[in-house]
């Protein structure tokens, strides 16, 4: 039989500890559930796909020193040379690199004028090459014609007048009907017109942490500049090994220019998300040390607890208790101390969260997060009580007869 | 009926070994009250703590009401003391955290009576003993005698066949000890059997049995003649 009430009336009449030991169990669950949390939203930012082949592809930096360069000329002999490659899928001249933290946006709006609402956009200037290039799915409309490319002067303010947006894109503009943005024409820089030809299912912009990150505009531009990117993919399985040997081909076939920072995609994920990694280490670091805290916390108290009763433990088995009803005794009162401890966590996860939600915009806590919080904290107790339950049940009876 | 032959008991540290109890034979009949008594270390204890199942034997035969002890594993042993076993102790060993109601409850769940049987005993034993209006007491707020008193409920509430006092008025003066001592009287009248370790020897010639233990031997004395021999020398 249970022993619920008289364990709750004796913890009633002795408070302290397990009152202590409570709030530890409370700190702990608000902490760890919110943690966790926080790893959950990382990892899964960390997981999405940025829309680009990013296994079989890379860029490196083009810098041109030499005099009286033909930039143009220039661009289309590497393009052309790298693009008859072998092992060589597609190579583009871009001027960002999705997730690497560095690139162009402007705002989109539906209507003209300054008054009106625009959505930021990342703007990536590409030219006909640019779906093959990046690994993009076209799922509406069409591509750019090499037609529609325009060379793209430094410090040029207008814009080309046919674009290709993401599919978010498409639905931050038209939230009714994303589909519904194929042939319109909307404005940027307030009131120059620019016409939707095509949507992509996905590229991401360059900033990882922008909650407008899937927001992204292809322009057909070709920039005539001294320091371009040139993004290329490959077959699968040949990167790396095409790597060097561009990289080479580059630098020799032209002496007005150094090829470097050359980088594969999969490096840029890397470095993008390098501080939700070591922030998720952090933070699973002090979800596992505070557990075993508690852990450690809850193995002493029941220690305490128990050498204070050894005569009361040996009393109770001279009284008729088997050893299992001693360990079920002190099981329950930890569930017990747990409980409690777990109820004002959930009130205290519950608050943080809200907290977070308001100052930094998080989304909130989910019930399953929750649950696994309750779940392991209890688990964590039982299996913390376990040895000094274990202990106390080996109290022999004949202690009750000892003068200690 | 409590019976044991030849038992010893033989207590090993690293290299020492003390025997407690040796060759030690009685037999207890139904309903009677025997007084224990000897000097500090003879083994009264040792044997009190083997008679009520508190601790093992190392050779000999035990039987008690019938039950081989020896054939029995640790689980038999503790239903067996909370079956037919009630115990007394010299420091009362009421849990302090519990009030009155709550320490004469503790072996009635280890029995596992449903509440209303629980709640009938629990009243019925400590009306018994006369605390019956206290029982949302706390032991601290009793006196001594009143605590053993409560022991003594907690004892009864399983109607136990053996009754097993370790110095049951040790810790009590002689006013309250007569009164504990007039409570086990009565109680043995209405038919419990009751093993009585003490040092008090005119507690003992109440009794009307009395052994003594010495070196861990029984040694059975008709106390009350030497009682009166005593005197007669006088």
């Amino acid at each position: 039989m249970l022993e619920t009430g008289l364990i709750i009336r004796a913890l009633m009449r002795n408070k302290i500890g397990a009152l202590l030991i409570a709030l530890q169990i409370a700190l702990t669950m608000t902490i760890i559930v919110n943690a966790i949390f926080m790893i959950q939203d990382r990892e899964s930012q960390m997981l999405r796909s940025s829309g680009v082949d990013e296994l079989n592809t890379f860029y490196l930096t083009n810098t041109i020193f030499g005099q009286d360069y033909n930039i143009q000329s220039a661009l289309q002999t590497d393009l052309n040379t790298l693009r008859k490659m072998p092992g060589v899928v597609d190579a583009i001249q871009i001027n960002a690199i999705p997730l690497s933290g560095g690139g162009w946006s402007s705002g989109v709006q539906t209507e003209a004028g300054e008054d009106k609402d625009s959505i930021g956009t990342a703007v990536y200037m590409v030219d006909d090459h640019a779906i093959n290039a990046l690994g993009l799915e076209l799922i509406a409309g069409e591509n750019f014609s090499a037609t529609d490319i325009q060379w793209r002067k430094s410090g040029q303010s207008t814009w080309a007048d046919k674009v290709i947006v993401t599919k978010a894109l498409a639905l931050s503009l038209f939230p009714d009907d994303w589909q519904s943005a194929l042939g319109k024409t909307v404005f940027i820089s307030q009131n120059q017109t620019i016409q939707i030809i095509g949507i992509v299912k996905q590229l991401q912009a360059p900033w990882n942490g922008w909650d407008g990150v899937e927001r992204s505009m292809l322009v057909p531009f070709q920039m005539e500049s001294k320091g371009s990117r040139l993004f290329i993919r490959t077959q699968p399985g040949q990167r790396d090994q095409l790597m060097p040997q561009i990289e080479k081909l580059l630098a020799e076939s032209d002496k007005g220019r150094i090829i470097r920072r050359m980088r594969t995609m999969e490096e840029t994920r890397e470095r993008s998300y390098q501080r939700h990694n070591a922030t998720n280490k952090i933070l699973t670091t002090v979800v596992i040390t505070l557990t075993i805290i508690t852990g450690f916390g809850i193995v002493g108290l029941a220690i305490f607890s128990i050498n204070r009763r050894t005569k009361q433990i040996g009393t109770r088995r001279a009284l008729g208790a088997t050893r299992w009803q001693i360990m079920r005794y002190f099981m329950m009162e930890n569930l017990l101390i747990s409980g409690v401890g777990i109820v004002i966590g959930c009130i205290g996860a519950v608050s943080l969260n809200m907290w977070l939600v308001k100052t930094f915009n998080l989304a909130p806590i989910n019930i399953e997060l929750i649950l696994f919080g309750v779940i392991s904290l209890l688990i964590v107790g039982q299996l913390a009580v376990l040895y000094p339950a274990k202990k106390a049940s080996m109290i022999s009876p004949a202690m009750a007869t000892r003068t200690v | 009926m409590l019976i044991m032959k030849n038992i010893s008991k033989v207590f090993q540290t690293a290299d020492i070994q003390t025997h407690a109890l040796r060759d030690f034979n009685l037999t207890v009949n139904e309903g009677d009250f025997v007084s224990v008594t000897g000097p500090s270390g003879s083994g009264k204890t040792t044997f009190l703590n083997i008679a009520g199942l508190l601790e093992t034997y190392t050779s000999g035969e035990f039987t008690l009401d019938g039950e081989d002890i020896g054939r029995l594993n640790d689980n038999g042993r503790s239903r067996m003391r909370n079956h037919k076993i009630g115990f007394i102790f010299q420091s009362f060993n009421l849990i302090p955290d519990l009030n009155l109601f709550d320490n004469v409850d503790v072996p009635l769940r280890y029995r596992g009576f449903d509440a209303k049987e629980r709640r009938r005993r629990i009243e019925e034993n400590l009306e018994r003993v006369g605390l019956a209006s206290r029982m949302k007491h706390l032991p601290s707020q009793l006196s001594g005698g009143q605590q053993q008193r409560v022991a003594i409920a907690r004892a009864l509430a399983t109607d136990p066949r053996f009754l097993l006092a370790d110095e049951p008025t040790g810790n009590l003066d002689s006013e309250m000890a007569q009164g504990v001592m007039s409570l086990l009287e009565d109680i043995n009248k209405q038919g419990t059997t009751i093993i009585m370790v003490t040092h008090d020897a005119q507690l003992a010639q109440r009794s009307p049995r009395t052994i003594q233990v010495m070196d861990g031997r029984v040694n059975e004395i008709d106390i009350h003649l030497a009682t009166t021999n005593q005197q007669a020398i006088a």
